[in-house]
C-alpha cells in the first residue's frame, strides 16, 4: 500500500475512533480534532516520520477544507433574516475583536522580548490559516510559524472557551457566536455549530468579517505599535 | 440512488464552487481565500434561488457535521514547529491563549450588549 493511502486511512480511522468515543463520552478532552491530532503526532514521532511524509496523504484531506468552508453558506442563508437584523452588533463586536487580537498579540510578545519575526507571525493568529499566512507574508512574518499560532488560537480557543464564556458572562447565542468566530476562526465555528446552528452561523459570519477586517487593519496597526 | 452516492456528488458540487472561488481570487488578485469567496458565491446563488436548497443539502450536512476532520492534517503541522516553543518559547503559547481569550470575551460582550439593547427596543 502506498504511503499516501496509508496516511489517509490512518487519519480517517483515528478520526472515526475518536468520534465514536466522543459520542459516548462527550468531554472537552475527548474532542475529536484534539485527540486525533495528538494521536497522529505521537505515531509520527514514534515511527520517525516527517510531516512531509504524512502530508503525501494528508493533503487530500486538507484539500477538502475548501469545500467544507463553502458549505457554511447554507446555515448563513438559513439565518439571513437574523443576520440582517443584527448586522450592526455583529460588525461592531467583530471590529473591536480584530483590534484587540492584533494589539494584544503584538504588545505582549514585544514586551516579552521576542524578535520582530515572531511578533509579525503572531499578529494575524485570530483569522483562518490562508488569510493569516498572506497577512504574515505582507508584514514580514514567517508563514509556517503563523500557521502554528493560528492553531494555538483555534485549538487553544476550543480548550478554553467553556471557561471564557462562563467568566465573561456570554449567554446570548449571538454574542457567543461572535466571540468564537472572532477569536478561533473555523475551529471555533465548528464548536459553535455543534452546540447550536444559529450560534454556528453567527460564528461563520464573524470569522469571515474578521478575516477581511484583520487583513485590512493589521499592516497599519503593526506599523503604529512596533 | 443511494445516500453515499448523493453525498459524494454534492460534495463534488461544493468542490466545484470552491474551485470557482479560487479562480476568482487569482483572476482578481484578492487577499481573501478562494474558499471564503466560494462560500460568498454559494450564498449569493442560494439567495437568488439559482441553486435550490435541496440540491446540495445532504452534502452540506455531511461536510458541516465532520468539519473538524478536515482540520486534522493542518493541525498535525504543529509537529514541525515544536522547537520554537521550547524554553522561553513556552511564553508564546501563554500569550496566544491569553490574547485569544481576550478577543473572545471582548468581542462577545460588546455584541451581546448591543444585541440585548436592540431586542429590548
Amino acid at each position: 500500500m502506498s504511503t499516501a493511502l496509508l496516511m489517509m486511512v490512518l487519519t480517517i480511522a483515528i478520526y472515526l475512533a475518536t468520534l465514536f468515543v466522543y459520542r459516548r463520552h462527550r468531554r472537552l478532552y475527548t474532542t475529536p480534532v484534539i485527540v486525533s491530532t495528538a494521536l497522529i503526532v505521537i505515531i509520527l514521532l514514534v515511527f520517525h516520520l516527517p510531516y512531509e511524509t504524512y502530508m503525501t496523504g494528508g493533503k487530500w484531506i486538507d484539500r477538502l477544507l475548501g469545500p467544507a468552508v463553502v458549505a457554511l453558506a447554507y446555515p448563513l442563508y438559513q439565518f439571513r433574516d437574523i443576520l440582517k437584523k443584527m448586522f450592526v452588533p455583529i460588525m461592531t463586536g467583530t471590529v473591536i475583536g480584530a483590534v484587540v487580537g492584533i494589539v494584544s498579540g503584538l504588545l505582549l510578545s514585544k514586551w516579552a522580548g521576542f524578535s520582530d519575526l515572531i511578533i509579525h507571525s503572531i499578529v494575524p493568529k485570530s483569522v483562518t490559516t490562508p488569510v493569516a499566512m498572506s497577512i504574515s507574508e505582507s508584514t514580514g512574518g514567517v508563514m509556517p510559524l503563523t500557521a502554528v499560532f493560528v492553531m494555538i488560537a483555534g485549538i487553544g480557543g476550543l480548550l478554553i472557551h467553556p471557561f471564557v464564556l462562563k467568566v465573561s458572562g456570554l449567554t446570548h447565542r449571538i454574542g457567543r457566536g461572535v466571540g468564537m468566530g472572532s477569536a478561533s476562526h473555523a475551529i471555533g465555528t465548528s464548536a459553535s455549530m455543534e452546540r447550536d446552528t444559529l450560534e454556528g452561523s453567527i460564528s461563520t459570519v464573524a470569522m469571515v468579517l474578521s478575516a477581511v477586517i484583520v487583513s485590512i487593519i493589521a499592516p497599519g496597526l503593526t506599523l503604529l505599535f512596533m | 440512488m443511494n445516500r453515499v452516492f448523493i453525498v459524494m456528488l454534492q460534495v463534488a458540487g461544493l468542490y466545484g464552487i470552491y474551485l470557482a472561488g479560487s479562480w476568482i481570487q487569482q483572476a482578481l488578485g484578492l487577499f481573501i481565500p478562494g474558499s471564503v469567496i466560494g462560500m460568498l458565491l454559494l450564498f449569493v446563488l442560494l439567495s437568488l434561488k439559482i441553486i435550490p436548497e435541496w440540491l446540495l443539502q445532504q452534502g452540506v450536512a455531511f461536510m458541516i457535521r465532520h468539519l473538524p476532520f478536515f482540520f486534522i492534517p493542518a493541525t498535525v503541522g504543529i509537529i514541525s514547529y515544536a522547537h520554537v516553543f521550547k524554553g522561553k518559547g513556552m511564553l508564546l503559547i501563554v500569550i496566544g491563549l491569553f490574547s485569544t481569550a481576550l478577543v473572545m470575551a471582548v468581542s462577545g460582550r460588546v455584541t451581546q450588549m448591543l444585541v440585548k439593547r436592540r431586542e429590548e427596543a
